[in-house]
């Protein structure tokens, strides 16, 4: 784990030092999880495909100024991902979208394939809907995006005791959701 | 106890994680079994169910070419222009082009780089010399036009490109028209949200065919016009442009190299996605802005 990190670091300084093979490399390995994260917040594949890559666009704009002290580099990136998703949630409140409901069964661009398995996600992604904001993103990023909880809370700028409450509650609380439905 | 059996939850969560039962965590907690079980088959559900989605390789691998762009991009604007004495800056070199421009309207120089293609030296003196012309737009409407206009530049300049097979420029230019298509949607939200004001003098914008010469800017005041009308008409010009643009990029589709025609491919989609958004949101007061990347608004704030 320690060589991964140390990896995963020098990968990280050779990017903010303007090496393009290092900085797709990240592009290649948070992708997936970016994308999932996203898409669980949105709920729109569309959608979740232009702020993922919105997202590593940003970083691309902001990595010069990055520094690995402050805070670990998936934090960081999971951040400017949180604030693009609420920029869109935003600009959806004001257009005044269609309910979660007409949302639901309106989709066509499911990324899963079997129905059963697209059954299944939605299902995730509704019960998340119904959890406060703060136990959406605590659940989004451990579970989702498959973050430690230490970078969950340097995401969050929150304390690792908050975070591990949060988790507990907003499991619990989505058991309760996902067994009602 | 309620924060020991977070910290216990939690511990049998990173242990499951990395591949570990559940009993075999709970092996170690026999008192808070019965109770955390059913949180633990829940997590890793949640954890099931998130992995069934999956992105789509093939954006991925477009939205990866055009990082790939942008990072060249950005290189590109980075590099000092002329010898280790004279590392111009932008603004200087800005006004400077802008005084030659001034001085020189007409010289031949200027009117060379108007066809220029990104790869030729003259690029970007016809980069500036766009720049010198929207510096001397004043009207919101006007410069809606003029970004229209070099949003068709870009798309020849693309096609250009894929036609002779330059999958890196390709990248790049298409880079180039996502940010002008970015400015040409700011422009046309701005059009809908500003009133008729009375103008003083308006600089004659460049009507000539698309790879044009550099204008002359000569004071010539706008009639009066119904907003509604200037809104209709800028319209049907914006979507009148747009459509054509998808068209210049498809028709080169058919004689560009197949390693190539993945990046036009994206830059035809991105035309196609600004045509289903921007035009479609000129005049129409209940549509909210179009989305602006603003690349400075990239640090996040931390959560308190």
């Amino acid at each position: 784990m320690s060589y991964l990190v140390s990896s995963e670091e020098n990968l990280v300084r050779q990017a903010i030092g303007g090496d393009q093979l290092a900085f797709t490399q990240l592009y290649d390995n948070y992708y997936d999880r970016i994308y999932r994260y996203i898409y669980f917040r949105v709920r729109s594949q569309a959608e979740a495909e232009d702020l993922t890559q919105d997202v590593f666009i940003k970083a691309l704009t902001a990595i010069g100024s990055y520094k690995w002290r402050n805070i670990p580099f998936a934090s960081w990136l999971f951040r400017i991902a949180h604030n693009q998703v609420v920029d869109y949630l935003r600009k959806q409140a004001k257009e005044k979208m269609t309910s979660l409901e007409e949302s639901t069964a309106l989709s066509t661009n499911n990324p899963v394939t079997t129905t059963e398995q697209k059954l299944e996600s939605e299902d995730l992604a509704i019960a998340l809907q119904k959890l406060p904001s703060a136990q959406q993103e605590v659940i989004s990023l451990r579970f989702i995006a498959g973050l430690p909880i230490a970078e969950v809370a340097k995401s969050l700028g929150k304390r690792q005791g908050t975070v591990k409450a949060l988790q507990f509650n907003a499991t619990a609380s989505l058991r309760k959701i996902m067994l009602r439905e | 106890m309620t924060k020991k059996l977070e910290n216990i939850f939690n511990e049998c969560v990173e242990r499951m994680l990395r591949g570990e039962s559940i009993e075999s965590c709970l092996k170690d907690y026999p008192k808070e079994a019965d109770e955390l079980r059913p949180l633990l088959i829940t997590a890793v559900n949640i954890e099931r169910r998130a992995h069934l989605v999956q992105p789509r390789p093939e954006f991925k691998g477009w939205a990866r070419v055009r990082l790939e762009g942008a990072q060249i991009y950005a290189r590109q604007q980075k590099q000092p222009r002329g010898n280790g004495f004279l590392v111009w800056r932008q603004g200087w070199a800005l006004a400077l082009t802008a005084v030659f421009v001034i001085l020189f309207a007409c010289a031949g120089t200027a009117a060379a780089a108007s066809d220029a293609l990104p790869d030729e030296p003259l690029y970007p003196i016809k980069l500036t010399t766009e720049q010198v012309r929207l510096a001397f737009t004043f009207s919101d409407t006007s410069k809606t036009k003029l970004h229209t206009r070099l949003i068709e530049k870009r798309s020849l300049e693309i096609a250009a490109m894929a036609r002779q097979g330059k999958t890196e420029q390709v990248a790049v230019a298409t880079e180039r028209l996502v940010k002008q298509l970015e400015k040409a949607s700011y422009m046309i939200g701005e059009v809908e949200q500003t009133e008729a004001k009375p103008l003083i003098a308006i600089p004659k914008t460049a009507t000539a065919p698309e790879l044009s010469a550099a204008p002359e800017p000569e004071a010539v005041p706008e009639p009066e016009k119904d907003e509604a009308e200037d809104t209709r008409q800028l319209k049907e010009f914006v979507e009148g442009s747009t459509s054509g643009n998808i068209a210049i990029l498809e028709s080169a589709l058919e004689d560009t190299p197949e390693q190539t025609k993945p990046v036009l491919q994206r830059a035809i989609e991105i035309s196609k996605q600004s045509y289903r958004e921007t035009p479609q949101e000129v005049g129409d007061e209940d549509k909210a802005e179009p989305t602006i990347v603003n690349p400075e608004q990239v640090q996040p704030s931390p959560q308190k």
